[in-house]
């Protein structure tokens, strides 16, 4: 398994080549798409306008699911950018694997624990500052910490981290696990030549095809959890 | 720059791939707000008001054909009425018209009627009038001729002057 990493510091920063390189592919993938996908918009849709705006209303349908009504329509952006991108990075490892020196440099973006918890940590900075920005810094400690019961504030506080882990954990598990299963089906292949190679084939098929759905349902599950927190914080409860 | 390529993860925490997602994530999401979200959301936006519009105004010229279809039966429910009084006048006139031109005849016959009376009646006085002339004067004239053989003169001669004189008086007037 190529567990390696090409680490390399700018300015004293470490920074993950290996991690960095498909995230940043990913993110290629997911603006040329969207790009390709909003050319020639007009007033009555056709063709991959249709399906552009299919995925507006699917990620506005999962905000208004959470947040009815006029607040929830500003997220629609975040949601938007958040699933397309946790989306086609949790497809890209599924398909492409490049490995370099027993260093991945493609693979998918979120297998990497790092990549989940930056995107779980900018949905719960954003959720604390747009709660801290409605209801004031005191209204906005009452509502998060002593919402229910005062004397359960050790345990909201600790909440707090536990969503921000589990948010990350979980996707990052689902597609790492994803990732080591489908390496580990490759390796058995060319284990014994040719004995092991045709059963290997059907299969990573299904290996790949359960990747995608897993994939497809991790995405929609960080944006819906999202919302979740977002909502927490901004509505009182 | 210092370059340290360190394979493992036991090279710690490489938290500048923190800053390098944070980053990566706001850049990709500005960029699709400018190139993809904003157009398509705002084309949402156009069409849903633009249907919302159309429901209107079709829901509008409905009730507006509705009112106009009421007006049309109104008017012709009137027209009815109004072309049957139209008939009964027509025939009113007609026949005050006949009325007066029946009448207006009679009255004229008469007229004639009346004037070709005088006229004859005329005429038969002046032709009476000439024939009472015609006969004083032949008889006269016929009296003269008895009378002259034993008329003397003198002793009939005033008569015959205020005869004549008669005559001449007659003849005048004639």
């Amino acid at each position: 398994m190529n567990e390696g990493a090409s680490v390399q510091e700018f300015f004293g920063i470490p920074f993950n080549i290996s991690n960095d390189l498909p995230g940043l592919l990913a993110a290629i993938i997911v603006f040329f798409t969207m790009l390709w996908l909003s050319r020639r918009i007009q007033l009555k849709p056709s063709g991959k306008q249709n399906f552009i705006e299919w995925i507006i209303d699917f990620t506005n349908g999962i905000i208004k699911s959470t947040m009815p009504g006029k607040e929830g329509s500003k997220f629609g952006l975040l949601i938007f950018t958040l699933f397309s991108f946790i989306f086609v990075s949790n497809q890209l490892g599924m398909m492409l694997q490049v490995s370099v020196n027993n260093v991945s440099y493609i693979k998918s973006p979120t297998a990497n624990v790092m990549t989940t918890m930056t995107l779980a940590f900018i949905v719960l900075l954003t959720a604390h500052f747009l709660g801290v920005k409605k209801f004031g810094f005191k209204g906005y400690f009452k509502n998060t910490y002593l919402s229910p019961l005062p004397f359960l504030l050790p345990l909201s506080v600790l909440e707090e981290f536990t969503n921000f882990l589990t948010l990350a954990l979980r996707l990052y598990g689902n597609i790492y696990s994803g990732e080591v299963l489908l390496k580990l089906i490759y390796e058995f292949g060319k284990s014994f030549g040719i004995a092991s190679f045709i059963p290997a084939i059907p299969l990573e098929i299904i290996w790949q095809g359960f990747s995608v759905f897993i994939g497809s349902i991790q995405a929609y599950v960080f944006v819906t959890l999202t919302m979740v927190y977002i909502s927490q914080k901004v509505e009182k409860e | 720059m210092g370059l340290t390529f360190v394979l493992g993860a036991a090279s710690g925490v490489q938290w500048g791939d923190m800053i390098f997602y944070a980053v990566l994530f706001i850049v990709l999401m500005a960029l699709i707000k400018h190139f993809a979200w904003g157009p398509v959301t705002e084309m949402m936006d156009k069409r849903a008001t633009k249907i919302a519009n159309d429901i209107d105004s079709a829901e509008e010229s409905r009730k507006k054909a509705e009112e106009v279809e009421q007006q049309r039966l109104a008017a012709l429910k009137d027209s009815h009425a109004e072309a049957s009084q139209i008939v009964e006048r027509a025939r009113k006139n007609g026949e005050q018209q006949k009325n007066t031109i029946v009448t207006g005849a009679h009255s004229e016959a008469q007229a004639l009627k009346e004037t070709a009376k005088q006229d004859i009646e005329r005429e038969r006085q002046d032709a009476l009038e000439g024939v009472k002339n015609d006969v004083a004067e032949l008889s006269l004239e016929i009296a003269s001729k008895v009378i002259s053989k034993n008329l003397q003169m003198n002793d009939q001669k005033a008569l015959i002057d205020s005869y004549i004189e008669g005559l001449g008086k007659q003849n005048e007037v004639k």
